[in-house]
């Protein structure tokens, strides 16, 4: 995680904020209705905002369900409020900014106010620019981790929440809490999805 | 099982006193308790009554508020066992507290520590193996330590012994650099697994793979139930089903009648009487109330943990011996060894895309040493050699596919690719500059000196830790695996949990903490038998060689006894 360029982007967003017409803001607030059903522990309301529509993109509802539906936003906000120290949250929260920043740059709006093509456009480009988390061997990970940035650490919470709520690690992914006898070779197509455990 | 006496008011002395419950520890109870001692544990931490105390053991990741995550606060307590990757929500509770039991790493150094009834045994890694002579003899051989008072004849009938009481499941191959255990069966290998070993075999003469060998039982065994795959073994098992002294030892120990166990008992020192040349007893600090206690025996068992015990010994001052109990060599608190780890090389592999697994085998393969072994087999770039561990399982991380939406979650429902890794472990070498020292400067919570740690890896290791990553490179190219990737995370000493050697067995007491029944040379009724004593660390898990060493030094213990030599 680089700390000095997250601190040093919150910076040059505080100036755009700074230079953005003040009727501009009033005007898109009014535009979308998309107030927030929950109350977050440690999220601002727009950043809470930028998580629920990003995980909602990533994750949408299809005939499962979708990381809203699991309250994925919810939980990703809990685990900044009590797990993160001061520091690592003013990191999360700057590159929430950092983020929005970008988004304002090249479609001239923070993210959750563009269109469904932009927000598309902004994941496709970050796919691309974030880096790859290591693989891990017995709890840590191996090699030299690299920046992964924003886009990727977020997808990598949301998954783990989707995975590991409730909704989805019980009914839709295959769950056996006490298997018995491990069967080591056994067709997919008996067993079906990933095992949640 | 329950009800153990910890009332330790009635009673100040004891035929025997043992300081820790660990694995060493629990052995040293249920031995001396089995056959007859009056036998008081001391354990620093609390009691982990097997179930009882397993308050995660059933939880799904749901079932917590913050699905395995922890708090600054909790993350700062154990600020040092967290660099490990195994701490976390539902095995906290096991591990030590760092903030109040300080250490200095005058050079970098993991010491992890689990400060309860049961200590480390609760959270290992249950491989289990059998040394050879190729390990007892290593010293003589090459010159480097001392010789290992004892050879592979002196413990295998104890081997056998422990084995048949803990259960080892694992499959016999007859090698001679790792001598085949009693075994329950073993556990079984995945396809992926299987085809890896054939083709390693096929392409490599000489190396071997096989399942890991552990203290898991695949049958019904002495009352313990089979494992059941669930993979959360270092919450406490619910069915016994690995070993540790809480599910293990300790309940027969209890049984006989003849164990006292007591907690929050953090041992200052031995008590060395002049007169009688030969420890009298243990002072403790009770670490609830702060209250100095005395408690008298006429053996004393030292299972604390091998940097624990050596730090009770060089705290043991007396005339006699001012520079730490039993340290006429001056060896006691050098020779520190622990394992190299996480080295090694990983892969994809193809054609395995329709089959899946069952269970969480909490166990993964094994390959046995391959390297100067023999003739054929010797290496001109260094002594001793490596075994590794690993496994084939459907992996990958979701988050890494450049994808998202609709399809992409449809997608990561099904499981990943399959993957394949191992990882060496090296011996080290016993150096007498790595070492741990007294820290008066730094006290703990208690008032009492902690420890420096001034130990690190040299030229041996890490010409072996290149070999270890070439080969496994060459290995897993040559059998096909795709997106093959070496990795060496260059982890200090510590991180392999393997530490041992800083109050070492050897013949001659000038240049040795122990004689060859884990004795003080000049203290024979004190006894080490945890990691400490160790002569040289082989490549090969350790702990089934504590297991055998403590129920042969508590056989010995008990026999000196009733000839009145001690």
């Amino acid at each position: 995680m680089d700390r000095r360029k997250a601190i040093q982007r919150t910076g040059q967003l505080a100036v755009t904020t700074l230079l953005m017409p003040s009727m501009l803001s009033l005007l898109q607030s009014c535009k979308k209705e998309n107030r927030l059903d929950w109350q977050p522990e440690f999220l601002k309301e727009e950043e809470a905002k930028t998580i629920s529509t990003l995980v909602d993109i990533i994750l949408p509802r299809t005939e499962t369900p979708g990381a809203l539906d699991v309250k994925v936003d919810i939980f990703i906000d809990k685990v900044i409020a009590q797990t993160y120290d001061a520091t690592e949250q003013e990191i999360i929260r700057a590159e929430i900014a950092a983020f929005n920043a970008d988004c304002e740059k090249t479609f001239g709006n923070i993210f959750i106010d563009l269109n469904k093509t932009d927000q598309i456009k902004v994941l496709q480009e970050a796919e691309t620019n974030s880096g790859k988390i290591n693989p891990g061997v017995w709890g840590a990970s191996v090699g030299e981790q690299k920046p992964i940035g924003f886009y990727r650490t977020m997808k990598s919470m949301a998954i783990w929440a989707y995975f590991t709520s409730e909704e989805i690690g019980k009914n839709v992914l295959s769950y056996d809490p006490v298997p018995g006898n491990y069967e080591p070779c056994k067709p997919l197509s008996e067993i079906g999805n990933r095992w949640s455990l | 099982m329950a009800n153990f006496n910890i009332d330790a008011k009635k009673n100040m002395v004891y035929d025997a006193i043992v300081i820790g419950s660990g694995i060493s520890g629990g052995w040293a109870a249920k031995e001396l308790c089995e056959k007859g001692l009056k036998t008081l544990v001391l354990e620093r931490g609390r009691i982990v009554e097997h179930v009882v105390d397993y308050p995660t053991m059933n939880l799904d990741p749901w079932d917590t508020e913050l699905r395995g995550g922890l708090t600054p606060e909790e993350k700062e307590k154990h600020y040092k066992n967290i660099r490990s990757g195994w701490v976390d929500r539902e095995t906290e509770h096991f591990w030590a507290d760092d903030a109040a039991n300080p250490y200095t790493e005058t050079k970098p150094f993991l010491w992890l520590r689990g400060h309860q009834m049961g200590g480390k045994s609760l959270l290992w890694g249950k491989q289990t193996y059998r040394w050879s002579d190729l390990d007892f003899e290593a010293n003589l051989k090459d010159g480097n330590g001392v010789d290992w008072p004892i050879r592979y004849k002196d413990m295998e009938p104890w081997y056998t012994y422990v084995e048949k009481f803990a259960g080892i499941s694992g499959e016999a191959l007859g090698l001679p650099q790792l001598p085949d255990s009693h075994f329950l069966p073993p556990m079984e290998l995945n396809c992926v697994e299987k085809h890896v070993k054939e083709r390693i075999e096929k392409e490599f003469k000489g190396r071997h793979m096989i399942i890991g060998r552990v203290a898991h039982l695949t049958q019904p065994h002495n009352g313990r139930g089979q494992c059941q795959n669930r993979n959360r073994c270092s919450r406490g098992c619910p069915y016994g089903a690995y070993f540790s002294s809480n599910a293990v030892t300790l309940p027969p120990a209890n049984a006989t009648g003849n164990l006292t166990i007591r907690p929050y008992s953090i041992v200052q020192s031995l008590i060395y009487d002049d007169k009688k040349e030969k420890v009298t007893g243990v002072r403790i600090i009770d670490s609830e109330t702060n209250e100095a206690i005395e408690y008298h025996s006429k053996i004393v068992f030292v299972n604390a943990s091998t940097l624990s015990t050596t730090q009770i010994l060089m705290n043991s001052k007396s005339t006699r011996f001012e520079n730490g109990l039993g340290n006429d060599s001056g060896e006691l608190g050098h020779n520190l060894m622990d394992h190299t780890y996480r080295v090694g090389a990983m892969g994809k592999v193809d054609g395995f895309d329709d089959m899946y697994y069952k269970g969480r085998r909490p166990n993964g393969i094994y390959i046995p040493r391959y390297v100067n072994i023999d003739k054929d087999s010797k290496s001109d770039k260094f002594l001793r050699g490596f075994g590794f561990q690993g496994g084939g399982f459907r992996g990958g991380n979701p988050a890494n596919i450049e994808s998202f939406g609709a399809d992409f979650k449809e997608s990561i429902l099904k499981p990943g690719p399959w993957e394949f890794f191992i990882t060496g472990f090296a011996e080290c070498l016993p150096y007498h500059d790595n070492q741990v020292t007294l820290n008066n400067n730094v006290l703990d919570k208690w008032g009492q000196p902690t420890l420096s740690i001034d130990a690190e890896f040299k030229a041996n290791e890490k010409a072996l830790n290149k070999q270890i990553q070439e080969d496994a490179l060459e290995m897993l190219q040559k059998v096909g695996l795709k997106d093959v990737l070496g990795f060496d995370n260059e982890h200090p000493p510590g991180y392999g949990v393997h530490e041992m050697g800083t109050a070492r067995m050897g013949r001659d007491p000038k240049t040795s903490v122990l004689n060859g029944f884990n004795q003080v040379h000049a203290a024979k009724n004190v006894f080490v038998t945890d990691g400490a004593c160790m002569t040289s660390s082989s490549c090969v898990n350790p702990s089934l060689t504590y297991m055998a060493l403590t129920a042969r030094a508590a056989n010995h213990a008990v026999s000196e006894l009733k000839k009145l030599n001690l």
